[in-house]
């Protein structure tokens, strides 16, 4: 078929209601969910898309195809027919919205148009229709500043329209009111644009639809796609649709509703209507919206269809959404259907709710829950009791502008420098400043919350401690900051550098001393609930990282299935590494060291921590002189005169020694079950044997030592020979961070961090992300213990938890692992959800 | 107090809208040869108005009372330009729609909370992006009118272009990170620069 054939033939719009909902290639994603939405019957107005097809054309050939605009006026009169309405002209004016609607959303396309089609006649008839002339007036100034700036590319809005628009009333003449509207927008645009906004409605539906397609090719949305690697070729759609009108009356209106309460949750619609308004006067602030309960009251059944629509919709998309609906005369339309934004609570009570009505597919319904929701919700908060005793007690120095939430306490500072410094002495740090500048980013970095007297919600430190996640209170105007002085005012109360103050960055409170904070256990019963389904679904086996004795506590609070720990963090914690360089360094060869003192400060060190314990599932690590922590917190010197330290059974001395601590420390708080003992860097069963045969000899000595020794496999060829390592020693573990360095030949502390390897990434030169995916090496490894006899070892994940990640554990069959105890929920998340999909 | 020439007084001002500079971001800023920026920072450290540590320079506590004195010089004629001052009529309200933006970029809105915007909405995000890029825009007049009096003033509509660029290829840290060469940092640089450039206090 030849080039000219073909676009004679083929059809470049198609109605909403004849189109296939499947073909998101031709009618991008705002028209396929438009078809989508027509197809079962929910009110959308209607209307028709202008397919990628014609966008290919007009690219390829810079014009819009033959027959183009037959098309789209056949498309018109049919829609002039199904409303009734007429487009430009009376007695009801169609007006029109044109939208670009791509297959993928991207920065640069043309965004929408609405109230196209006004001409002089449409404005006279629209203001009888609703007897406003000065809402007509308001049209034409929406419509002229839109099209203006979006098709013709002005940057600035008409200047003084407003004013100009104030001198309208509802009862002047609309022909006039039309006239001097018009004209002054087109003369107060006249330098910014080549060519006026068109009278002509057909003109203007053209320009915007050409506007559309040539949005496809901005610097912006080319580099773009450049680098999401999105062909140039896919083209956008337009959507064509009639605009409905919310201000016909009493028996019309706007409103806004969320198929559940986006802020806690809870399954009741919630949202908001306004009488005899449009919806962009909803949004504005400047009228009051009343709740939906209440506006229901007054027009019972369009209500009624938009409880049933929106309940039915929520169970077909298996998801919580935001609409925008307008009624007119008393027949609802759907104008704008999203998935509803919501808070880290709601979307963990929505998730658990919809996993528990079995309406939606537990994997579906998880889809609204994010780790990163998990995270927000585990951060320590005060404990509720506590705020209401300090408010009693008038402990609260003032309330600002929450400008980043999160309860946090700590010493107050005036000064950048001092916050820096006192944080990285291991204080927590309230920054509080009059206000903030670029020069106070380094204290800010180092604060755990930030107080400013002056500025709003916008103000740099509101900004500045949103991009960095840090709790912040700005605008307390009855602050009296002085930073020279080093004391913070507020009526009679004083307050002095370095005394204790608690935030909170969403009521804007400012306590003074320490409010108590809550743990990270079970913040609600949804919470609790939806975990629990994520580990039955999962039945995997997550332990927690802890060094303190506090933190085994907390870790039990959360449910982990038990505990990891590593000998170098407990006695780096404990301050203790000098005493043991001395230890190692002493006697007059490695093997001649004083063992007896290692094993005492292991032994004393660890009481605590096995206490807390008490008897739960328990494995330490052994000491690596490799770790990059240790590496830095030991003297070098150490390493270079006893270098044997640094292969795993180097010195057989120092293993016995941790074996014998760790025996004394299980015998003083009384454990009997099983403490695992890992040693890292482990490759060949020759090294298993030489622990197991160290592991003899303690027992010689502690017989009722209820150590078992195992392995922490770091390398490939640890992973291979694991079976056989299992035999002799049989707890073994996979450090994935450190085979995932070794296999990807990146740095273990690099994973850690988002650069350099963000950027290294979008510079495409490695084709996976290491933080995100196994790649190929280590995922093999790891199907090849599948495959091998013995139970899968388990996998010590230390950096944050990446979703993907994870569902690529499960897939190969790793169901044991242990995180950093603020991962362990997340994980505990992310597992489920692997589960499910896993089917 | 300690008189500076301009080429000077342009490396100052650099070191205290960013307080701690090396000299290759001053040079960046400027349009200074490194050489030029080091030379600079040798002879505004002995006279006391900024000192280097580890290549990076830090204003003194006179440096910016300096600047000021040098500005109302320098900056006479701009200070009585009707096209700037029509234009800087006009930026207080461009400044708050893009605070605002900045706003809608870190949180959206949720009934009538505000939650951290987590960044799945594509849709959502291109268009604050796109309005971002509109406000940029919209700087362009009056950053053009300050190049008229100064040419160093150009360096920011390139540094507007390199930040969304970045933010275009992906590397949304570029929209309102403190610790890069962010939209919002070149921002709240311009914005400080021209107050100082006029001679005005920022509005509370």
């Amino acid at each position: 078929m030849s080039v000219a054939q073909q676009t004679v033939t083929e059809t470049f719009t198609v109605r909403f209601e004849d189109a296939d909902s499947q073909d998101v290639g031709r009618l991008g994603g705002k028209g396929a969910g438009l078809a989508e939405m027509t197809a079962h019957g929910f009110p959308v107005p209607p209307g028709f898309v202008i397919t990628t097809a014609a966008c290919r054309h007009f690219l390829d050939h810079g014009v819009l195809p033959p027959g183009f605009d037959d098309q789209v006026a056949a498309q018109l009169a049919l829609l002039e027919r199904r409303t009734g309405k007429s487009f430009g002209a009376g007695p009801e004016p169609l007006l029109l919205s044109v939208r670009s609607g791509a297959p993928v959303s991207m920065p640069g396309m043309m965004d929408t148009i609405l109230d196209l089609g006004l001409s002089r006649e449409s404005a006279v008839q629209l203001a009888e229709a609703t007897h406003d002339t000065r809402f007509v007036a308001d049209l034409v100034r929406r419509f002229h500043t839109m099209y203006a700036e979006t098709v013709l590319g002005a940057l600035e809005g008409p200047d003084g329209v407003m004013a100009l628009l104030d001198g309208f009333r509802p009862d002047d003449d609309a022909g006039d009111a039309f006239d001097r509207m018009w004209a002054f927008c087109r003369d107060a645009l006249e330098d910014q644009v080549d060519e006026p906004v068109p009278t002509d409605p057909r003109a203007q539906l053209r320009g915007a639809i050409e506007a559309v397609f040539g949005s496809w090719n901005t610097r912006r949305a080319r580099t773009y796609r450049a680098h999401h690697k999105i062909s140039d070729d896919v083209g956008t759609a337009v959507v064509v649709q009639m605009m409905v009108f919310g201000n016909l009356g009493d028996d019309s209106g706007s409103g806004v509703a969320f198929t559940r309460d986006p802020i806690t949750g809870k399954d009741e619609l919630y949202g908001e209507f306004l009488i005899s308004s449009q919806g962009e006067d909803v949004v504005s602030g400047e009228f009051t919206p009343v709740p939906i309960r209440e506006a229901e009251q007054s027009l019972p059944g369009p209500f009624a269809d938009l409880r049933k629509r929106c309940a039915e919709l929520e169970r077909r998309r298996g998801d919580v959404l935001d609409i925008e609906f307008t009624i007119e005369r008393s027949r609802l339309y759907f104008l704008q259907v999203r998935s509803a934004k919501r808070t880290a609570e709601a979307a963990v009570r929505i998730a658990n709710d919809m996993w528990g009505s079995e309406v939606v597919d537990p994997l579906r319904a998880l889809s609204g829950v994010s780790t990163d929701h998990i995270r927000q919700i585990q951060r320590p908060r005060f404990v509720p009791d506590e705020i209401e005793a300090a408010r009693g007690d008038g402990r609260v120095v003032t309330v600002g502008i929450g400008a980043c939430p999160g309860q946090v306490h700590g010493a107050l500072c005036f000064d950048a420098d001092a916050a820096k410094e006192q944080a990285e002495q291991g204080t927590a740090v309230i920054l509080a400043r009059p206000n903030t500048s670029p020069a106070d980013l380094h204290g800010m970095i180092a604060a755990e919350g930030i107080v400013t007297a002056t500025g709003g919600s916008t103000s740099h430190a509101a900004v500045v401690a949103r991009a960095l996640g840090t709790t912040c209170v700005v605008g307390c105007g009855d602050l009296d900051i002085d930073p020279a002085g080093g004391t913070l005012r507020a009526g009679d109360i004083v307050l002095r550098a370095g005394d204790q103050v608690s935030l909170d960055g969403t009521t804007g409170e400012l306590f003074s001393g320490t409010l108590p904070s809550t743990g990270s256990a079970s913040v609600s019963e949804s919470f609790t609930s939806l975990l629990d389904r994520c580990r039955r679904a999962s039945g995997a086996t997550v332990l927690a990282r802890v060094t303190l004795p506090g933190q085994a506590a907390e870790a039990q609070a959360i449910d982990s299935h038990g505990m990891v720990t590593a000998l170098d963090d407990v006695l780096a914690a404990a301050g203790r590494f000098e005493a043991l360089a001395a230890a190692l360094s002493a006697g007059a060869t490695a093997d001649t060291a004083d063992f007896a003192a290692v094993e005492s400060i292991v032994a004393e060190e660890f009481e605590a921590l096995l206490a807390a314990t008490a008897e739960a599932d328990m494995t330490v690590r052994a000491f690596d002189f490799l770790a990059d922590d240790t590496h830095e917190l030991l003297d070098r010197s150490l390493l270079s005169a006893r270098p044997q330290l640094a292969l795993p059974l180097g010195v057989p001395g120092f293993v016995e020694a941790q074996l014998g601590g760790l025996a004394r420390a299980a015998d003083a708080t009384g454990r009997t079950a099983p403490l695992g003992f890992a040693l890292r860097h482990v490759t060949d069963v020759g090294e298993a044997r030489e622990l197991t045969a160290a592991h003899r000899r303690v027992l010689a000595r502690y017989p009722k030592s209820p150590v078992v020794p195992g392995v922490y496999a770091t390398s490939a060829s640890a992973v291979r020979v694991a079976a056989e390592l299992a035999e002799e020693a049989p707890v073994v573990w996979l450090d994935l961070k450190l085979l995932m360095a070794r296999d990807w030949g990146i740095p273990a502390w690099l994973l850690l961090t988002a650069q350099p390897l963000d950027d290294y990434l979008r510079a495409g030169r490695l084709n996976g992300d290491p933080r995100a995916q196994l790649g190929d090496g280590v995922r093999s490894l790891l199907e090849s213990l599948t495959a091998a006899p013995g139970p899968m070892p388990g996998i010590r994940l230390s950096m944050p938890v990446a979703d993907s990640l994870v569902a690529e554990l499960y897939a190969v069959g790793c169901r044991t692992f242990a995180a950093d105890l603020a991962e362990v929920q997340p994980l505990t998340l992310a597992l489920g959800r692997a589960a499910l999909a896993a089917g | 107090m300690p008189a500076i020439d301009k080429q000077q007084y342009d490396v100052l001002n650099v070191v205290a809208l960013k307080k701690l500079a090396p000299v290759s971001a001053v040079a960046v800023s400027t349009r200074l040869e490194e050489a030029e920026v080091t030379s600079a920072f040798s002879s505004l450290a002995q006279a006391d108005l900024l000192v280097v540590v580890g290549g990076s320079a830090m204003p003194t506590d006179d440096a910016a009372q300096v600047l000021d004195q040098h500005a109302a010089d320098f900056y006479a004629n701009v200070r009585t330009d009707p096209e700037v001052l029509a234009l800087v009529e006009r930026f207080d309200q461009v400044n708050d729609a893009f605070l605002t933006t900045m706003s809608s970029w870190q949180q959206v809105k949720v009934g009538d909370r505000r939650v951290a915007n987590d960044h799945t909405d594509e849709d959502y995000d291109a268009k604050v992006i796109d309005q971002l890029d509109r406000l940029v825009a919209r700087l362009g007049p009056l950053i053009e009118a300050f190049v008229g009096f100064d040419a160093r003033f150009s360096t920011y509509r390139e540094r507007f272009d390199q930040a969304l660029e970045k933010v275009d290829q992906g590397a949304t840290e570029y929209v309102s990170s403190p610790t890069v060469e962010s939209v919002h940092n070149v921002w709240f640089e311009f914005h400080e620069d021209l107050l100082r450039t006029l001679g005005r206090e920022r509005q509370a």
